[in-house]
C-alpha cells in the first residue's frame, strides 16, 4: 500500500463517473453484455475475483483484455490446461549465475504477480494446479519454498469457464468457488449484436481502448475507489436481509448449518438444494450492494441493492443435488425463488 | 483542509450538496430529518388506532344488532346458539383486529421504511434511522444526511401518507346504519310484543286451586305473578314438587330445559321486557280472608271477563276458545263430581287424558271440563293431549287437520275451578289463566295428533261405533 501513489479520496460522485467510464471504454470492444460488464467491474471495485463462464466465442478472453488496457494495470494470461502445473502459476526458485560467476537460487515469479490475470478454462487443470490460485487470491500472497511473496493491489482474478467441452475437465472445488465473488455469465450474443461483432472485428480497424487512469496513479486510484466501497454504510437491517437470503438457501434440515425457521425455507430449495452458499455469499451481497448503492448516488445500501446482485453472488456457491438436474433447474433459479420469498416476507 | 485517510493526507470529501442555509451542521440536519420521521409516525400510529378503534366499534355494533334480532327472531335455543356463535364471532374479530392494530404500529424504523418505499428513497431514510443511535457512522454519514435532507420534500409526513382519518370509518358508519335498520325491523316483527300490545289486566288466582301444566318457557309473552312471600314460596314449593315428580333422573334434557330457561331470560332481557310490559298476574293463598281484597277487581265477573281476554291471547287450551268467547262457562255439576270423584279411575270412560288430568284429584272438575269440551267436538284444538277426543259423531269428520309443534316445550297452565269443598264456598265460575313457567327437566312437549281424512265407504262403520 505504502508503494501506491498519493491521489486524492474519491466522493461518490466521483466513483460513478469513474466506473461509468470503464464501463464505456469496456464496451467499445465488448458489444452487449451490459450486465455482465457491469457485474464484473462491482467484483472488480468490492475487491472480489470474478468467475466468467459462458460457451466459446462470447469474448470472456476479450473482455478481460480489454478491462485491463482500461484500468491501465498489469495483465497476464494463463492457459489452463491437464499438464500445468502449480510452479507453473505462482513461480519458482531458478538458479542463477551472478557477474562474479557464483550461483544462487532466486525466484522468478510466476504470471500470477500482476494486477489483473486471467485463468482460461481454469477448470482444464487439475485441483492441485487450481488450487495454486487460492492463496493468491484469498490472501494477495503468494508461499514458494517457504517464502512469502505478496502481491501487489489490486489484484483481480477473472477466471473462464467452459460450459459445454466437459470431457477431460476438473470441476473447480467448492472452496475455490467460494473465493470468487461473483460469476458473470456471458451468453450467446442476439443477431443485432452478432452483426456489430463482425462489423466491428472485422474490419482494418478495431476499436480503440483509451485508459481511464494514468499508469503511475492507477492502481492508487483503483484502491481509493475501493476503499470509498467499503464506506459505504449498511444498516443492521440491511445486513440481516442478506443474512436471511443466504440462510435461505440453505436445505431446511441441513446438517451442516442447523436448524433454521421454517418460514425462511422454500420447497424448492429443500428439494433441489444439496448445500447453501457460505457465509462468504453474504459479504459478497453486502459489498456488491455497497458498489451498486455508489453508482446510483447513494452512501447506503437499499434491499434492491442487495437483490440486485443476488444471483451473481449466491448462484455459484449453491450446490444442486440429482434431482435439480434431472429436473433442469440450475441455481440462479434458485436464488431467485429465494430472493422473492425473502421479499415477500419483509412485506 | 486535509484528513488522514488510507494512510494518506488527503482532501476531506467534497461533498457538493444543497440544503436550507439555517442547516448548517450535521447534527442540527441529523435533527430535521428524525423530527420529521417523528410526525410521520405519530401520524401512521394515530391512523392505526383509528383502524383498531373504527373496526372495533363496527364489529360491536353488528354484532349487538345481529344479538337482537337474533333475539326477537330466534327460539330460545336456537337464538342461544345463534347468540353464542356472533359473541365467540365478534370477540374473534376484536382480537383479530386489535392484534392487526399492534402489528401495524410504527416504530421509527418501520416509519422510515415506509417512507423509503413511497417516497422511492432507496433506504436513506431507514438507513439514518436505524445507524444515528451507534457511534460508529462512518466516513459518508455526512454524506448519507446531507443526501437524505435533499429529498426532505419527498418525505413530507402529508406527502408519505395523505389520510388523516382512517379510510375503514364507513365501516362503523355503515354497522350503525345496518344496526338503525335491523333493529326496528325486529322489534316490529316479535311476535311476542305484538301480542303485549293488547291489554294486560291484572288476574287473581287461587294458590290452593293452581293446577300446574306444562308450558314453553320461551313462548311466555311476558307473564309476570306476583305474590307475598309466602305465596310466592308455595307456588315454588308445588312448582318443585311438580317438577321433582316428573323430573327424577335429571339428564341431558334437564341441561337443554335450563339451557331454554337461560335463553329465554336473555331474550326477555334484550327485548325490554322486564318489568312495565310483563302481564301481571297476582296471587293469594287460598285460606286467607283478606286476600280477596288482593283482587284488584274484586268482583268475580271482572275475573271471568279477564279469562276471556287471555283466551285470546293465547293462554288457555283451546278447548276453551273454540270461538266461543260469549258461551258461559260450564256450570259445576256437584252431583257429577261426587259421582266422578267416587267412581274409580278404571270405570271411566277411556280416551285420552290432558297431562294434567294425572293429577286431578285435587280438582276433579277439570275431567268434567274436559268431557264438556270434548262433547263440543272441538275444532280448533291443537293441545296435543285434547286433540281428536271429540265423540260426538257429527263432528267426527272434517278437513285433514296438519298440526304443528307450536312449541317446543310445556304449557304449565294455571287452572283454577271453585270447588265446593275448597277455599271458594261461593262456587261462582271462575276460570283462572294460565301461566307458563320454565320446562321441567323430564318433561317433554305434548305431541299434536293429525286428523287425518277418512274414506267415505268407512265413514258409517265409524259412526256406528261411536254411536254406541
Amino acid at each position: 500500500m505504502s508503494e501506491l501513489a498519493a491521489v486524492e479520496t474519491p466522493t461518490v460522485a466521483d466513483f460513478a463517473r469513474t466506473f461509468r467510464r470503464v464501463q464505456a471504454e469496456i464496451h467499445k470492444v465488448i458489444v452487449g453484455h451490459e450486465q455482465a460488464v457491469e457485474e464484473l467491474l462491482c467484483a472488480l471495485f468490492a475487491g472480489g475475483h470474478v468467475l466468467i463462464e459462458g460457451v466459446p466465442g462470447t469474448g470472456k478472453t476479450t473482455l478481460v483484455k480489454t478491462l485491463g488496457v482500461a484500468l491501465n494495470l498489469s495483465f497476464n494470461r494463463i492457459q489452463f490446461t491437464v499438464d500445468l502445473m502449480p510452479a507453473d502459476i505462482t513461480g519458482t526458485r531458478v538458479i542463477l549465475s551472478g557477474d562474479d560467476g557464483r550461483r544462487e537460487f532466486s525466484f522468478a515469479p510466476g504470471p500470477v504477480f500482476c494486477h489483473i490475470l486471467l485463468g482460461d478454462e481454469i477448470n482444464r487443470a487439475t485441483p492441485k494446479t487450481q488450487s495454486a490460485l487460492l492463496e493468491a487470491m484469498a490472501e494477495l500472497q503468494v508461499t514458494v519454498s517457504g517464502t512469502t511473496y505478496p502481491l501487489r493491489p489490486p489484484y483481480f482474478v477473472m477466471a473462464t469457464l467452459n460450459p459445454i467441452e466437459m470431457e477431460g475437465t476438473y470441476p473447480l472445488p467448492e472452496a475455490q468457488l467460494d473465493r470468487f465473488l461473483f460469476k458473470v455469465r456471458l451468453d450467446y450474443p442476439d443477431e443485432e449484436q452478432l452483426v456489430r461483432i463482425i462489423s466491428s472485428t472485422t474490419g482494418p480497424d478495431e476499436a480503440g481502448v483509451a485508459a481511464v487512469f494514468s499508469g503511475a496513479e492507477a492502481a492508487a486510484r483503483i484502491e481509493a475507489l475501493k476503499l470509498l466501497v467499503r464506506e459505504v454504510i449498511a444498516a443492521p437491517a440491511m445486513d440481516q436481509y442478506a443474512a436471511r437470503i443466504v440462510r435461505a438457501t440453505q436445505p431446511e434440515h441441513s446438517r451442516y448449518v442447523g436448524h433454521s425457521p421454517r418460514s425462511m425455507h422454500d420447497e424448492m430449495v429443500n428439494r433441489y438444494v444439496m448445500f447453501g452458499s457460505s457465509p462468504r455469499g453474504a459479504q459478497a451481497l453486502i459489498m456488491g450492494a455497497k458498489v451498486r448503492a455508489l453508482l446510483d448516488g447513494r452512501a447506503n445500501i437499499a434491499r434492491e441493492d442487495i437483490e440486485a446482485v443476488a444471483i451473481a453472488a449466491l448462484a455459484h456457491r449453491i450446490m444442486l443435488n440429482y434431482a435439480a438436474h434431472s429436473d433442469a433447474i440450475d441455481a440462479a433459479q434458485i436464488v431467485e425463488r429465494v430472493v422473492k420469498s425473502a421479499r415477500a416476507a419483509r412485506g | 483542509m486535509t484528513v488522514p485517510y488510507c494512510g494518506f493526507r488527503v482532501p476531506y470529501a467534497r461533498v457538493q450538496m444543497s440544503f436550507p442555509r439555517q442547516v448548517t451542521r450535521v447534527d442540527q440536519k441529523l435533527g430535521a430529518i428524525l423530527l420529521q420521521m417523528a410526525r410521520l409516525r405519530r401520524r401512521l400510529n394515530a391512523l392505526a388506532i383509528q383502524r383498531v378503534a373504527f373496526r372495533t366499534l363496527a364489529i360491536l355494533v353488528l354484532a349487538g344488532a345481529l344479538i337482537f334480532a337474533a333475539a326477537n327472531w330466534l327460539a330460545p335455543l336456537a337464538f342461544l346458539g345463534v347468540g353464542a356463535a356472533l359473541a365467540i364471532a365478534a370477540l374473534a374479530a376484536v382480537v383479530a383486529t386489535a392484534r392487526a392494530g399492534w402489528a401495524m404500529r410504527a416504530s421509527a424504523v418501520r416509519a422510515a421504511e415506509i417512507a423509503d418505499d413511497r417516497a422511492d428513497l432507496k433506504g436513506r431514510l431507514a438507513t439514518i434511522v436505524e445507524v444515528a443511535p451507534s457511534g460508529e457512522r462512518g466516513e459518508l454519514w455526512p454524506y448519507v444526511i446531507e443526501d437524505a435532507l435533499a429529498h426532505r420534500e419527498e418525505f413530507l409526513p402529508a406527502l408519505i401518507e395523505r389520510h388523516r382519518i382512517e379510510r375503514s370509518v364507513w365501516m362503523p358508519c355503515a354497522a350503525l346504519l345496518a344496526a338503525a335498520l335491523l333493529v326496528p325491523l325486529a322489534r316490529a316483527n316479535h311476535p311476542a310484543l305484538l301480542a303485549q300490545s293488547d291489554e294486560a289486566p291484572e288476574v287473581t288466582v287461587d294458590l290452593d286451586d293452581l293446577q300446574l301444566r306444562p308450558a314453553d318457557p320461551g313462548d311466555n309473552a311476558g307473564v309476570e305473578m306476583q305474590a307475598d312471600s309466602a305465596t310466592m314460596s308455595r307456588l315454588d314449593a308445588k312448582l318443585a314438587r311438580e317438577g321433582a315428580r316428573a323430573g327424577a333422573g335429571e339428564s341431558s334434557a334437564g341441561i337443554l330445559s335450563r339451557a331454554r330457561t337461560l335463553a329465554s331470560r336473555v331474550q326477555s332481557k334484550l327485548r325490554g321486557e322486564a318489568g312495565a310490559h310483563k302481564r301481571r298476574l297476582t296471587l293469594k293463598l287460598a285460606d286467607a280472608d283478606g286476600a280477596q281484597a288482593s283482587n284488584p277487581r274484586g268482583d268475580d265477573a271482572a275475573a271471568r271477563s279477564h279469562h276471556r281476554k287471555h283466551y285470546t291471547a293465547g293462554q288457555f287450551k283451546s278447548e276453551h276458545l273454540g270461538g266461543e268467547e260469549d258461551v258461559p262457562l260450564p256450570p259445576i255439576d256437584k252431583s257429577a263430581h261426587a259421582q266422578h270423584t267416587a267412581q274409580p279411575r278404571g270405570d271411566r270412560p277411556s280416551g285420552p287424558e290432558a297431562p294434567g288430568s294425572g293429577g286431578s284429584e285435587n280438582s276433579p272438575d277439570t275431567d268434567s271440563t274436559h268431557e264438556a269440551s270434548d262433547q263440543r267436538g272441538d275444532q280448533i284444538s291443537n293441545g296435543g293431549a285434547s286433540h281428536g277426543i271429540g265423540a260426538d259423531p257429527d263432528s267426527l269428520f272434517g278437513a285433514p287437520s296438519n298440526p304443528t309443534m307450536g312449541t317446543e316445550g310445556f304449557e304449565i297452565s294455571i287452572e283454577a275451578r271453585p270447588m265446593e269443598h275448597g277455599a271458594k264456598g261461593s262456587g261462582q265460575g271462575y276460570l283462572p289463566p294460565k301461566v307458563r313457567t320454565p320446562l321441567s327437566p323430564a318433561q317433554r312437549p305434548d305431541e299434536p295428533i293429525a286428523r287425518a281424512a277418512v274414506p267415505a265407504e268407512d265413514r258409517t262403520i265409524i259412526e256406528r261405533v261411536f254411536e254406541r
